[in-house]
């Protein structure tokens, strides 16, 4: 992981096809009664589409899970910036991708900046942005 | 009832509103549920930053329609999530008890080429440890669309 250099590529993580159901339970954890998450007539009425919509940090674990599994655990990741670009249907391939930034030293820690995304596959980008994660012992 | 819509002198004054805070535990079963919902390694425990907006946002201490409210707006007018910045500055931890405490950093209405006017409003919540000390912060952004009402 020391020859860690800018322009690297981090193995893709594939996601899918994202399921309806954990969205269901994944609401019930999280309290959040917004219907999109589980009502089919709730998205067409919103004209948001005929399938439900993922939840924004179900999208976002995903590119952590990219992060982990290169850099050997979720805690690895210090610091994670995402921006919201569009949606997550239920029945979706993802692709989550990474390249590394800029590699520097901290407290005697190896830290690599990434730039990250979450795309859906032969679709739009869903969130982009950057991670600092750090590497090695 | 409809909640009025701020204006921009009133959007200045809810810069600084702070949230009524609360703690949250992780709780061995709910961060098992979690990570099997987000596909997630079982041995990441509760070390993914996505656990810091999770507990955040749970014990911020309103409900999401509240939120929306502080700022003339209902679910149903479609808030949306813009970015989300966070920082861990040590490890979550499965049991761990975390106090959270948070603001409205800024507030401040804009144009956009495909969204037409809406809101822009940041706010941070911070998880403490029981010690006091800052364990994480996530700093989010919602954008509120205007022009439909």
């Amino acid at each position: 992981m020391t020859s860690v250099r800018p322009g690297d590529a981090l193995p893709d993580y594939r996601v899918g096809p994202v399921s309806a159901e954990k969205m269901k339970t994944m609401s019930a954890l999280m309290r959040d009664a917004n219907p999109i998450h589980f009502d089919v007539a709730a998205v067409r009425a919103l004209g948001l589409g005929d399938r439900v919509i993922n939840q924004g940090p179900l999208n976002q674990a995903y590119v952590v899970s990219l992060l982990g599994r290169w850099a050997g655990g979720a805690h690895r990741v210090r610091e994670l910036r995402l921006r919201h670009l569009g949606a997550v249907h239920a029945g979706d391939r993802l692709r989550a991708h990474g390249t590394v930034l800029d590699v520097s030293e901290q407290d005697g820690e190896l830290l690599v900046r990434c730039e990250v995304g979450l795309d859906v596959l032969g679709g739009d980008p869903v969130l982009s942005g950057t991670a600092t994660v750090h590497v090695g012992g | 009832m409809t909640p009025a819509v701020p204006d921009e002198a009133k959007l200045d004054e809810l810069v600084g509103t702070e949230f009524p805070g609360g703690e949250f535990t992780f709780e061995r079963w709910w961060v098992r549920l979690v990570n099997e919902c987000a596909l997630a390694d079982p041995a990441d425990e509760a070390g993914s930053p996505v656990f810091v907006f999770l507990a955040a946002t749970s014990a911020m201490g309103v409900s999401w329609e509240r939120l929306w409210s502080w700022f003339g707006a209902r679910e149903s007018d479609g808030p949306m999530a813009g970015e989300i910045h966070t920082v861990l500055h040590r490890p979550l931890r499965v049991g761990g008890t975390y106090a959270v405490r948070g603001r409205i950093e800024s507030a401040r209405r804009k144009r956009g080429a495909r969204t037409g006017v809406f809101d822009l409003v940041g706010y941070r919540l911070d998880l403490h440890e029981t010690s006091g000390e800052l364990a994480a912060s996530c700093t989010s952004s919602i954008l509120f669309p205007r022009e439909r009402r």
